[in-house]
C-alpha cells in the first residue's frame, strides 16, 4: 500500500490549495480527483473547438493575495488578464451604470445622482468588510475552553470594531445582522446601482436582499476591496497554476480518482478507499467535499448523533445556474460601446426585481426576471478563443434546484429562452451569434463538482452557519472528531468563493496537529 | 408570480370537526381491572398514564413484594421496537455497553448517552432476534433513536400505546406463573426473554432485586392476561401494588431511577447537571473496546479526568429515613444531598441513594453525616447522623437467580 503524509480528496481550487500549502510544509500530499479535469467548481473547459469558457466560476473575487504569494502563482504561470474589473450595470431605460470600486458614474458620461452617497457608503461598507476579513484566514477560535490565540483573536476582533470610531464602530454593530435591502436603501435610490449592491450580497446564495443577515454576506463580498481578476488563459489557466504550485513541491495529483470511503480505524483515519478498490494510506485526510458526504464517505457510526443532526440541517439549496454560450461575434448591446463590455455586465435592475425574483427559488418555479452576470472574458483576453469568435459567461441569479416540474430538457430549454430574451432586449440578435450552448443547473453543479444541492458555498452563507458555526458548531476548526480528518473546501470558514482560504487554514491546522493522536484525543 | 395560499393547502369545502384527542390522563390497557381494586382511587401521572400510586396500604403491598407476589401495571413504559439490517448497528451505537454480545432472547440493562457523554436515559434491550430489538425506558425517546439511526438501514417503531406490560414479581410469583398453565417457563434464566404464544412474551426481569417476571402482550389483550394471572394468583398471596410501594423496594434493590437520582442531559436545565455512567456508578456499563458509539470521545475524557459525581449507597444511623437531605462531611462541609432513601424493612436500616461531589464519594469517603428533619411526635425535630458509604444493592435475594425457581 503508498503511504502519503496527507490525502487531499478533491482538485477544487481549496483542494488544490491545501496541497500546495502542505506540500510546502515538507508533507508528502496526494491529491485524489473524481472527475479527468482539475478546478472543481473553478474548472474552465471547452465549449466548442477553439473556445475556452468557465464552466462555473469565472472570476477569481475578493481572491486573498497572501495565499497567491505564499503558493508562488506567478512564478507557476498566474497572471491577469485584468484585475478590478468594472462594472456595467444595465438599465432599462438606456441609463446604464459604470461601476468602478466606490465610483459610479453613467454610461453616457453623465454624473450619477446617488454617486457621492454611493461612494460614502461603499467606503464605509469596505471599511467594515476590512475589520472581519482579518478572520479570514484564521482558524475560527473557540469559546470552549479557548487558548491564548482565541482570546487574542477575539481580542483584536473587539479592538478592530473599537478602531473604526464611535459613530462608525455603533454604525457597524447596527448594520451587522440586518439585511441589505435596507443597508443600501438608506442611502441610495433604487436602481441598477443598488441592484448591482444588492446582486453581491445574494448572489450564489439562497436569499433575497431582504432576508435578515444579507449584510453581512455583502460585507463578506467586500472583503480585501470586492475586487474581481479575471486570469490570464481563464480558469483553466488558474487551477493548472495551482496544481503546479502543489507539484513543484512534490504533491501527487490523480484525476478519475474518485473516493469510495475514508478508512477509520481506532477513531483515527488510515487512509482512502479508491472507487477502483485501490487503498491509500495516509494519517491525515482532507476533505474539499461538503460535510455530509465527508460524514458519509467516512461513516455516520464515526459521528456523534448529535454531530450528524447538526450537519443534516446545514442549509444547504442552490439558487444559481450557469449557461456558457460560444459565440460567433462580439454581442452589440444597444448604446455600450465595443470597449465598455471588459468588465462584468449585471442584469439587476433594482434591489426590488432582486427581492421578486427570489420568488421564483422559494416556490421551486422557473424564474420569470432572473439577475444575471454576464461575462465576456475572450474580450479581455483573445487567446482564449480561436480565431474570431467570443464566448460568454452568464450567472443566472434564482434558479431553483428542487424545480417544481423536475429538470427536464424543456425546462432547461425554458430557463435558457428567458435568459437569451431578457438579454436580447439590451443586445438584440444575440442568438444568431450563438455557436454552441451549455445551461447547468443547480442539479447539474451538485453532480459534476459534489456541491451540495448546486450550492456554491457548500452550505449558505448566512450569520448561523459562519465563522464558529461554519461548517456547524463543534466542526468549525477544520479538524473533524475522527483524528486526522479535516476539512479544507467551501463547507469550512470562511466558504465559498474562489479565496482559498478553507483550503489554506485546513492545511495550516492539520500540520499543526501532531501525526499521531493518541486515543480520546481527537476533539 | 404564485398562487400559493393558504386555502390551496387546506382540503378544499372541509368542515369535518377537529379529531378527537385525549384530555388528562389516559388510561391504561388494565384500567378496567385497577379502577376497582384502587380503594383509594390514589393515581399519578406517568408518561401520560393514570397510574396507581398505591391501591390499599404501601406497607401492605412492600411486604407483599418481599413475600408474596405482586401485580404491578408497566404498560406506560416507553416502548420502541428497532427492527432491520442495520437494527444491531444502530443499537450498540446508542448504547454505552456492547449490544453484539446480547444475544437473541436476552435482555441487557444499558444506558446511553449523548455527545458529551451525559446520561439522557436508561433501560431494558430486549433481543427478539438478530435484526429485533425492543427498548423500554422512562423518557420519550422516539426523536432521539431516529437521529442515532439516521444513515442506517432500519425501522423505528413507537410501540408505547401498543403493548401492554404487567410486572409479576415477588417470591410466590413463578407459583402464579405455574397456576395460570406457565409452568413451561422454570427453565427462564434471569434477564431470558421468551414468546410463550402468538401474543404473550415472558422475560425474568424486574425492578424488586427478587425472582419476578414482565408480561408482554398487545394493548387488546391486557385484561384476558390479567384475568388469567389474577385468577392464578388467587392463593399466593397475590396483590396489585402501585409505584409507591415498587419505589421502595427497588431502592432497597439498588436500581436508579431518571428523574430522580439523576436528570436525563435532555430535560436537565444545564448542561453540567448531566450527570456520566461513572457518576452513576455504572463503569460497567461502558465498553471502550466495542468501536463507535455516542459519547465515546466524551465519555474516553471523563474516565481520565475522573467523576465530577458520585452517585453511592449509604447507610444511615437511626430508623428516621431522610428524605432529600443534606450529606454533610465533618457535620459542616456540604457534600451532596440524598436522592432516594427508606427505613428499610427488610434489611432493618436506614438506606439511601445520595448524589456526592467529587471528591466525597469519591476520595473522601468516610466521616460522612446527613441531617435530617423530622417529626418527633408532633415535634419538629433535627438529627445530625453519621453515615457510611454501603455497596449496593441494599438488598439481593439469592432466589432472584435460582432456575429453575422456588414456589415460594
Amino acid at each position: 500500500m503508498t503511504r502519503y503524509d496527507a490525502i487531499v480528496i478533491g482538485a477544487g481550487h481549496n483542494g488544490l490549495t491545501a496541497a500546495g500549502v502542505l506540500a510546502r510544509g515538507g508533507r508528502r500530499v496526494l491529491v485524489l480527483e473524481k472527475n479527468a479535469g482539475l478546478g472543481g467548481a473553478a474548472a474552465g473547459y471547452e465549449i466548442a473547438p477553439g473556445f475556452q469558457a468557465p464552466r462555473y466560476a469565472h472570476l477569481l473575487h475578493a481572491w486573498h493575495p497572501q495565499i497567491e504569494k505564499q503558493l508562488d502563482l506567478a512564478a507557476n504561470g498566474l497572471s491577469f488578464a485584468r484585475r478590478d474589473l468594472p462594472t456595467l450595470a444595465l438599465a432599462e431605460d438606456g441609463a446604464h451604470v459604470v461601476i468602478e470600486g466606490g465610483a459610479a458614474r453613467l454610461l453616457s458620461g453623465a454624473a450619477h445622482p446617488d454617486a457621492a452617497a454611493y461612494a460614502t457608503l461603499h467606503r464605509r461598507l469596505v471599511r467594515f468588510a476590512g475589520v472581519l476579513s482579518a478572520k479570514l484566514l484564521e482558524t475560527p477560535p473557540q469559546f470552549h475552553r479557548p487558548d491564548w490565540r482565541d482570546l487574542a483573536s477575539l481580542a483584536k476582533l473587539g479592538f478592530d470594531v473599537r478602531r473604526l470610531g464611535a459613530a462608525d464602530a455603533r454604525e457597524f454593530l447596527r448594520v451587522l445582522l440586518s439585511n441589505a435591502r435596507d443597508v443600501i436603501l438608506d442611502e441610495i435610490g433604487d436602481g441598477p446601482l443598488a441592484g448591482a449592491l444588492a446582486l453581491d450580497a445574494v448572489m450564489g446564495g439562497h436569499t433575497g436582499p431582504r432576508s435578515p443577515g444579507t449584510a453581512l454576506t455583502l460585507l463578506y463580498r467586500l472583503a480585501q476591496g470586492g475586487g474581481r481578476h479575471l486570469p490570464k488563459g481563464g480558469m483553466a489557466a488558474f487551477c493548472t497554476a495551482l496544481a503546479q504550485s502543489a507539484q513543484s513541491h512534490g504533491a501527487e495529483i490523480r484525476r478519475s480518482a474518485g473516493v469510495a470511503a475514508v478508512t477509520v480505524e481506532n477513531d483515527r483515519v488510515t487512509g482512502v478507499l479508491l472507487d477502483s478498490g485501490e487503498t491509500l494510506g495516509a494519517p491525515v485526510v482532507l476533505s474539499s467535499l461538503d460535510t455530509r458526504t465527508t460524514l458519509a464517505l467516512t461513516g455516520v457510526e464515526h459521528f456523534d448523533a448529535e454531530a450528524v443532526r447538526r450537519v443534516r440541517h446545514i442549509r444547504c439549496k442552490g439558487a444559481t445556474a450557469k449557461i456558457n454560450l460560444a459565440l460567433s461575434g462580439l454581442p452589440a448591446f444597444t448604446g455600450v460601446d465595443p470597449d465598455d463590455l471588459t468588465g462584468r455586465i449585471l442584469v439587476a435592475p433594482s434591489v426590488q426585481s432582486l427581492e421578486t425574483g427570489f420568488d421564483a427559488v422559494k416556490y421551486g418555479e422557473l424564474p420569470a426576471h432572473p439577475a444575471l452576470e454576464v461575462l465576456i472574458p475572450s474580450r479581455l483576453d483573445p487567446t482564449l478563443v480561436d480565431g474570431g469568435g467570443h464566448v460568454m459567461s452568464i450567472i443566472v441569479q434564482y434558479v431553483p434546484y428542487h424545480l417544481k416540474d423536475g429538470w427536464t430538457a424543456g425546462a432547461r430549454e425554458r430557463l435558457a429562452a428567458t435568459v437569451l430574451d431578457l438579454l436580447e432586449r439590451h443586445a438584440p440578435g444575440l442568438r444568431s451569434l450563438i455557436v454552441a450552448q451549455d445551461v447547468l443547473t443547480p442539479l447539474d453543479i451538485e453532480r459534476e463538482t459534489g456541491a451540495p444541492g448546486g450550492h456554491w458555498h457548500h452550505g449558505e452563507l448566512a450569520v448561523d452557519q459562519m465563522l464558529t458555526l461554519r461548517p456547524v458548531n463543534g466542526m468549525a476548526r477544520y479538524a473533524l472528531p475522527v483524528g486526522g480528518l479535516y476539512l479544507c473546501g467551501a463547507a469550512a470558514h470562511p466558504g465559498g468563493d474562489i479565496i482559498g482560504a478553507a483550503g489554506h487554514n485546513a492545511a495550516r491546522q492539520a500540520m499543526k496537529a501532531p501525526q499521531t493522536k493518541t486515543e480520546g484525543h481527537a476533539a | 408570480m404564485t398562487a400559493h395560499t393558504l386555502e390551496k393547502l387546506l382540503p378544499q369545502g372541509t368542515t369535518a370537526p377537529r379529531p378527537m384527542v385525549q384530555r388528562g390522563l389516559a388510561p391504561s390497557p388494565f384500567d378496567a381491572r385497577l379502577r376497582p381494586l384502587n380503594l383509594h382511587q390514589d393515581w399519578m401521572p406517568w408518561a401520560g398514564y393514570l397510574s396507581a400510586r398505591r391501591f390499599d396500604s404501601v406497607e401492605a403491598e412492600y411486604f407483599a413484594i418481599r413475600n408474596q407476589a405482586t401485580l404491578f401495571d408497566i404498560s406506560p413504559m416507553h416502548k420502541y421496537r428497532v427492527t432491520g439490517p442495520d437494527a444491531e448497528r444502530v443499537m450498540n451505537r446508542l448504547m454505552t455497553r456492547d449490544v453484539r454480545k446480547l444475544k437473541p432472547g436476552r435482555v441487557g440493562y444499558s444506558l446511553w448517552c449523548d455527545e458529551d457523554g451525559y446520561v439522557i436515559d436508561d433501560g431494558t434491550l430486549f433481543r427478539f432476534g438478530d435484526d429485533d430489538f425492543r427498548l423500554c425506558c422512562q423518557e420519550p425517546q422516539y426523536a432521539w433513536l431516529l437521529d442515532i439511526a439516521w444513515g442506517f438501514d432500519v425501522q423505528v417503531h413507537e410501540e408505547s400505546d401498543e403493548i401492554a406490560g404487567l410486572s409479576l414479581q415477588g417470591p410466590t410469583s413463578f407459583a402464579v406463573l405455574e397456576a395460570a398453565g406457565l409452568g413451561q417457563l422454570a427453565t427462564l434464566k434471569p434477564f431470558d426473554v421468551v414468546k410463550v404464544d402468538d401474543d404473550l412474551t415472558v422475560s425474568r426481569t424486574g425492578f424488586t432485586g427478587d425472582l419476578g417476571y414482565e408480561l408482554w402482550v398487545p394493548a387488546e389483550k391486557a385484561l384476558a392476561l390479567w384475568d388469567r394471572i389474577w385468577a392464578a394468583g388467587h392463593d399466593f398471596g397475590l396483590r396489585p401494588i402501585g409505584y409507591a410501594a415498587l419505589d421502595l423496594a427497588r431502592t432497597e434493590a439498588g436500581f436508579v431511577v431518571c428523574g430522580v437520582d439523576f436528570k436525563s442531559i435532555h430535560t436537565a436545565l444545564r448542561p453540567s447537571r448531566g450527570r456520566t455512567p461513572f457518576e452513576l456508578g455504572a463503569d460497567r456499563l461502558v465498553d471502550f473496546s466495542k468501536g463507535p458509539f455516542n459519547g465515546r470521545r466524551a465519555l474516553l475524557k471523563h474516565a481520565k479526568d475522573g467523576p465530577r459525581y458520585q452517585l453511592v449507597g449509604l447507610e444511615i444511623e437511626g430508623n428516621k429515613a431522610p428524605h432529600s437531605a443534606y450529606v454533610y462531611h465533618r457535620k459542616k462541609t456540604e457534600a451532596g444531598h440524598i436522592t432516594s432513601t427508606l427505613w428499610s424493612p427488610t434489611c432493618k436500616r436506614n438506606i439511601a441513594l445520595a448524589m456526592l461531589k467529587a471528591p466525597y464519594g469519591v476520595d473522601v469517603t468516610g466521616d460522612l453525616w446527613v441531617e435530617i428533619y423530622h417529626d418527633k411526635e408532633g415535634k419538629w425535630e433535627r438529627i445530625m447522623a453519621p453515615a457510611w458509604i454501603a455497596e449496593r444493592p441494599f438488598f439481593r435475594h439469592t432466589r432472584r437467580a435460582a432456575t429453575p425457581p422456588a414456589r415460594f
